[in-house]
């Protein structure tokens, strides 16, 4: 019986990684790891640099693809050509560097590349339209203007110009009638962070006058808005002061309680045990253990990362491994 | 105090922020204010010449039409960022100068109807920038070159046309109704005899004339109606929208998927679309066509665009801004006219105001994010 830290409790894995397998020349980036994730899960991947984490991130939102295993999602194997695949499955990933406009508010960031428009006519009339109140007027003067000087080849080139050049016309002023409807966007908005207990002061100004953390909320709103339903996140609380680490670690809960569950992947053990259900070590590209946080400790994750068998206060002292590169048990 | 910490802080830097860049917003306007004031303060003093008269104001928006086109143009370039420049706008104008009195020239001595021969030439010299406004969006967005360098080539290229069409000299000879458009105005008022579209009222003699109050010029009129369109098109658009997108992130953009190419395609299409709207307008105030008629705008107009707010790095900046820089350019014009100063003058006037922009500028932004 698995549950969450909610309470929930769900046993179909949402997204299944299974054995996979990343080379890059003679290296062994990710070798032969496994995990699933269950909806309403928070699972802490942790590694020391260079132990694969990222890697695989790559691998299961589509940015590299495997060269041995197989991925999951929803019960039917998949394979993504590029992040974009991934994505329109649901599978969100949010780097360090957010993805944010910060010349723009957080209402056109959270619609960046998909903002919405006041409907009354489509681009593509609009610019059928466009092109015609142009061409008819250009191509009757340029041909009568070709007839006076080259008669019939005048007319005939003066004909193609016109049209050419209203067909071009429509091109560059075809989408003066796309409207962005902003009043519909910042609603739209201000629900999508309500939706997930945000709280951004006011949402007309500019991203760049945001705090990390508020910024990393507009980020994880609009893949939440965009429907995600896997969130993976790449040191989430890196660049954060205290009290906003704890916010964000408090929105990754609340996406877990909602059912979208996450990938964390983090550097900082309290984090990964303030919010984590499970935690995944990576260390060579292997796995090399899979954990309840609930029944374990950060030591014993550290000396699982590091491939040493005791930590005391002095620090990490490594132990010799064997032959698998894996770490003794402690 | 660690749940109030986070709250209160971001509230006292948004208002904060937001004064400072509403000073960073008007503070040309008061500039401008300012600086009317010393001229029609000196003027009186010691020229005893009226400054502030309807003439002047006249005078100012006709040398503003050019600037603030251009302007427009660098307006639009500038916002998308990436090292966006556009450096062949003012080739650009010339080129379109040549090609309309080239075309107007031709069909004039075919003896064709004036309407038509300035219909075709307004529109050919139009429509022909569109080919190297969309090789300089292509250079750009899809080989990859640096604006810089891509628009640098493509002016001097145009120069080289425009100099081979027009064999080096200016193309004169051209329809009589042309001056009209270029130096007329859209509205007369003759006092005790009322107003008159488009033309002097009818039956009024050499004497008269002096009387007779010519109300807006045809091609402010013609670049209002423009700078509304862009402003249009910058703030309310969907294109719009993109173009300050690619500005602030262009991989954010490309991530969250906006052609990033076809807009900044367009993007330089529309900017080499108003040089040659410029272009067509010199034609006809001027009766002729030179390769050289954009020559020193195209500083004037980048300094317009920077004295409006615009950032150099992209993603900010607005239309009212290059408005308003283009008018403090065109004042500090006029005003060494009516001085009767010596007109380098102005060289001098607008690098100082341009250094003085950046600097409340720089200021702002660094107090912002302190």
């Amino acid at each position: 019986m698995i549950k969450n830290r909610e309470g929930q409790v769900n046993m179909e894995p949402l997204l299944r990684a299974v054995n996979l397998t990343k080379r890059f020349g003679g290296l062994v980036a990710v070798d032969d790891v496994s995990f699933d994730v269950r909806p309403g899960e928070v699972i802490g991947l942790v590694g020391d640099n260079g132990a694969g984490k990222s890697t695989f991130i790559k691998m299961i939102s589509g940015v590299y693809q495997p060269d041995g295993g197989e991925i999951y999602f929803d019960g039917k194997k998949v394979s993504f050509i590029d992040p974009r695949d991934a994505r329109d499955l649901g599978i969100e990933t949010i780097y360090q560097d957010l993805a944010l406009a910060e010349n723009l508010d957080v209402g056109s960031n959270i619609f960046l590349g998909r903002e919405m428009k006041k409907r009354f006519i489509s681009e593509k009339l609009s610019r059928n339209i466009i092109s015609l109140v142009f061409a008819l007027p250009l191509s009757a003067l340029l041909a009568w203007a070709g007839l006076q000087f080259y008669k019939l080849p005048g007319l005939a080139l003066g004909l193609v110009f016109g049209l050419a050049f209203g067909v071009v016309l429509g091109w560059l002023f075809g989408s003066i009638t796309q409207l962005v409807d902003r009043r519909t966007m910042m609603g739209e908005s201000t629900k999508a962070l309500k939706r997930l207990d945000i709280e951004i002061p006011s949402l007309t100004q500019q991203v760049r006058n945001l705090s990390g953390g508020q910024r990393q909320s507009v980020a994880i709103a609009r893949s939440i808005y965009w429907n995600a339903k896997v969130m993976i996140m790449d040191e989430p609380t890196a660049a954060l002061g205290v009290s906003e680490q704890r916010k964000v670690l408090t929105l990754v809960r609340t996406l877990a309680g909602q059912g979208v569950p996450v990938i964390i992947i983090s550097h900082n053990m309290q984090d990964v045990f303030a919010v984590a259900d499970r935690i995944v070590i990576l260390r060579r590209g292997k796995k090399v253990g899979e954990q309840v946080a609930a029944e374990t400790t950060p030591d014993k994750i550290v000396s699982l990362m590091v491939g040493a068998e005791t930590v005391d206060k002095m620090g990490v002292i490594p132990k010799a491994l064997d032959s698998n590169g894996d770490p003794a048990e402690a | 105090m660690t749940d109030k910490e986070p709250s209160t802080p971001p509230v006292s830097k948004k208002t904060r922020a937001e004064k400072l860049s509403t000073i960073r917003l008007i503070w040309p306007w008061f500039f401008l204010i300012a600086m009317v004031i010393v001229f029609a303060i000196i003027s009186k003093t010691k020229n005893n010449v009226t400054f502030i008269s309807y003439r002047s104001v006249q005078g100012i928006l006709v040398y503003a039409t050019q600037i603030l086109l251009i302007g427009l143009a660098e307006t639009i370039i500038i916002i998308s960022g990436n090292g966006g420049i556009d450096l062949s706008v003012h080739y650009t104008l010339g080129f379109a100068a040549v090609i309309s009195a080239f075309i107007m020239r031709a069909m004039y001595a075919a003896q064709l109807p004036p309407i038509l021969t300035i219909a075709a030439g307004f529109s050919g010299g139009i429509l022909l920038t569109i080919i190297p406004g969309w090789f300089n969006g292509m250079l750009v967005a899809k080989v990859k070159v640096p604006p810089f360098i891509s628009t640098l080539g493509m002016g001097y290229v145009l120069y080289g046309v425009a100099l081979l069409i027009s064999r080096g000299q200016a193309i004169a000879d051209q329809p009589n109704y042309l001056g009209q458009i270029g130096n007329g105005n859209l509205l007369y008022y003759w006092p005790k005899h009322g107003f008159s579209w488009f033309k002097i009222p009818t039956g009024a003699t050499q004497m008269d004339l002096q009387h007779i109050i010519p109300l807006v010029p045809n091609i402010v009129a013609i670049t209002l109606v423009v700078t509304i369109l862009i402003w249009f098109i910058l703030s309310k658009t969907q294109f719009g929208q993109h173009i300050y997108a690619i500005g602030g992130n262009i991989q954010a953009s490309i991530r969250a998927g906006i052609p990033v190419a076809s807009t900044l395609t367009r993007a330089y299409t529309l900017a080499a679309v108003l040089a040659g709207i410029a272009g067509v307008i010199w034609a006809s105030r001027f009766t002729s066509g030179a390769s050289n008629a954009g020559e020193p705008t195209l500083l004037f107009a980048v300094a317009a665009v920077v004295i409006g707010g615009t950032s150099m790095f992209g993603g900010e900046g607005r239309v009212i801004g290059t408005v308003i820089g283009a008018l403090i350019i065109a004042t500090i014009q006029y005003g060494l006219v009516i001085l009767g100063q010596q007109p380098y003058w102005q060289y001098v006037t607008v690098g100082v105001v341009v250094i003085i922009a950046v600097i409340v500028d720089q200021l702002g932004r660094k107090m912002e994010h302190d």
